[in-house]
């Protein structure tokens, strides 16, 4: 199991309705991207911190390393903002207010990522993928996403223990033999997603399979308290970020 | 490359989202009528989406002593064909978003743009024009995963100058820096993706024959050259 997942299925929120945990990680995602990143996306990012770290249970230790992949991207991504290119200023310059810039985007990048990690830390994506179906999204769509979502775990380990046999057959000493390899990984995890397929089709259809994969939603009640406080959050950071807007330089 | 969350500003994401949601419904009507009309492929579809996801996990070597990984979409496109791609995709980089922290939701419809739709479609379109031209399956293949991975790599470039286009020299300064960054890196990458794509499916064609000719990648008569060919 991938570790996002994993904590998610032990989260202390686990019971939690999804579209209680979609409203506050995407609330704060959508005001992390619509405010101003200074001082909005700050307050957004502290704010998602306190809960992760605080009502949500999320170990702080898992949290980082989940979010150091987003953060590098972020700082890749920045730096190009730090250049212009074919300016006054000769072919290639620092661009003036480049760090601002750059600043403003890890910001808002940092903030939005934390609000996504909220909901993916707390909600298993088996939660909320039947629900789907109310939400409008056609039913086969929804059962090959189920499919895809179940056989990518053994695919992954599968890999993980092809990998393990190749590099114990020096099987990525040289760089040829690591293409090999690869292209070994590359072809066996096809056959067995097939081999996976047919497997299951067998046992479906000796259980009657008629095209639609029933799935047990364990219950969960939309909390209207929850829904309160995370609405009154959201328009507390917006509020906060419009009026420290005119005061802070 | 995937954008990451939050990168593009709020309109940008949305009109990314905007221009990709024509593609995705067009895949999600080609899946629900060959789901309707053949409830088995469910399972199959989810394999391949599975597969998919699996072969963005493989490591590259690349040539700066780093690694990276493939898109996945050339390879995906020949075998499963763009529009079931755009519906597969997407559902991957959602899979991704919330799996691995790749990428992102608000960023969702421009990576959808660039590795589900662009990708696909200009891989499989060069795949089958090299085809025409009478060049062996290898070659095709090769070319189709290569341009997939560029396409998608430079189309990711125009998003990122359109959102940020530079203080000097505008949206085309931007381009010229983007692309420029990405050719560095994403050239070498591409080829080897192309190469990658060849070994795998030369194995395929070793081992697994009956699911490429049920695929439409190759033709019962190509499958008994084949056969007789190795009988030899």
């Amino acid at each position: 199991m991938l570790p996002i997942d994993a904590a998610a299925h032990s989260s202390r929120w686990r019971r939690r309705h999804p579209v209680e945990k979609a409203l506050l990680g995407f609330g704060l995602t959508l005001c992390a991207v619509c405010l101003p990143p200074w001082p909005g996306a700050v307050l957004v990012a502290a704010a998602t911190l306190v809960v992760l770290l605080g009502p949500a249970g999320v170990a702080g230790r898992q949290l980082w390393r989940a979010f150091r992949v987003p953060l590098g991207f972020c700082v890749t991504g920045a730096v190009p903002l730090l250049f212009e290119v074919g300016g006054a200023r000769g072919f290639v310059a620092l661009a003036p207010g480049g760090p601002v810039h750059a600043g403003e985007l890890l910001l808002r990048t940092a903030a939005a990522s934390l609000g996504v990690l909220l909901f993916a830390f707390t909600t298993p994506v088996s939660d909320v993928l039947p629900r789907l179906v109310r939400a409008g999204v056609p039913a086969p769509v929804v059962d090959v996403a189920l499919v895809m979502y179940r056989i990518i775990f053994l695919l992954l380990d599968s890999l993980s223990k092809i990998r393990q046999a190749q590099a114990a057959r020096l099987g990525h000493t040289t760089r040829a033999a690591t293409w090999r390899s690869l292209a070994g990984l590359g072809a066996t995890s096809f056959v067995r997603a097939f081999d996976r397929a047919q497997r299951l089709q067998s046992g479906l259809a000796g259980r009657g399979y008629d095209g639609t994969l029933r799935v047990l939603v364990p219950a969960a009640a939309v909390s209207r308290r929850f829904l309160a406080a995370a609405v009154g959050l959201l328009c507390g950071l917006v509020a906060l970020t419009l009026v420290l807007e005119r005061f802070l330089p | 490359m995937h954008i990451a969350e939050g990168y593009l500003p709020p309109v940008h994401a949305a009109a990314w989202g905007v221009a990709a949601a024509p593609f995705v419904v067009h895949g999600v009507r080609a899946l629900t009528r060959e789901v309707r009309s053949n409830p088995e492929s469910t399972l199959l579809l989810g394999a391949s989406g599975a597969f998919t996801f699996v072969l963005s996990a493989l490591k590259l070597p690349s040539v700066t002593g780093s690694c990276s990984h493939p898109t996945g979409t050339g390879l995906g496109a020949i075998l499963f064909r763009p529009p079931i791609m755009a519906v597969l995709g997407t559902i991957t980089l959602l899979f991704q978003a919330l799996l691995l922290a790749h990428g992102g939701l608000t960023t969702l419809g421009a990576n959808a743009f660039s590795m589900a739709i662009v990708g696909p479609w200009a891989g499989y379109g060069t795949y089958l024009l090299v085809r025409r031209f009478g060049a062996p399956l290898m070659v095709a293949v090769f070319f189709g995963a290569f341009v997939a991975d560029l396409s998608t790599y430079c189309v990711t470039s125009v998003q990122l100058a359109l959102a940020f286009p530079d203080q000097g020299s505008g949206v085309m300064g931007a381009l010229a820096k983007f692309g420029s960054i990405f050719a560095v890196t994403q050239i070498p990458l591409a080829v080897s993706e192309g190469l990658l794509t060849v070994l795998v499916m030369r194995l395929l064609t070793q081992s697994s024959k009956g699911e490429l000719t049920r695929l439409g990648v190759l033709t019962g008569a190509a499958t008994k050259r084949r056969e007789e060919a190795g009988a030899r």
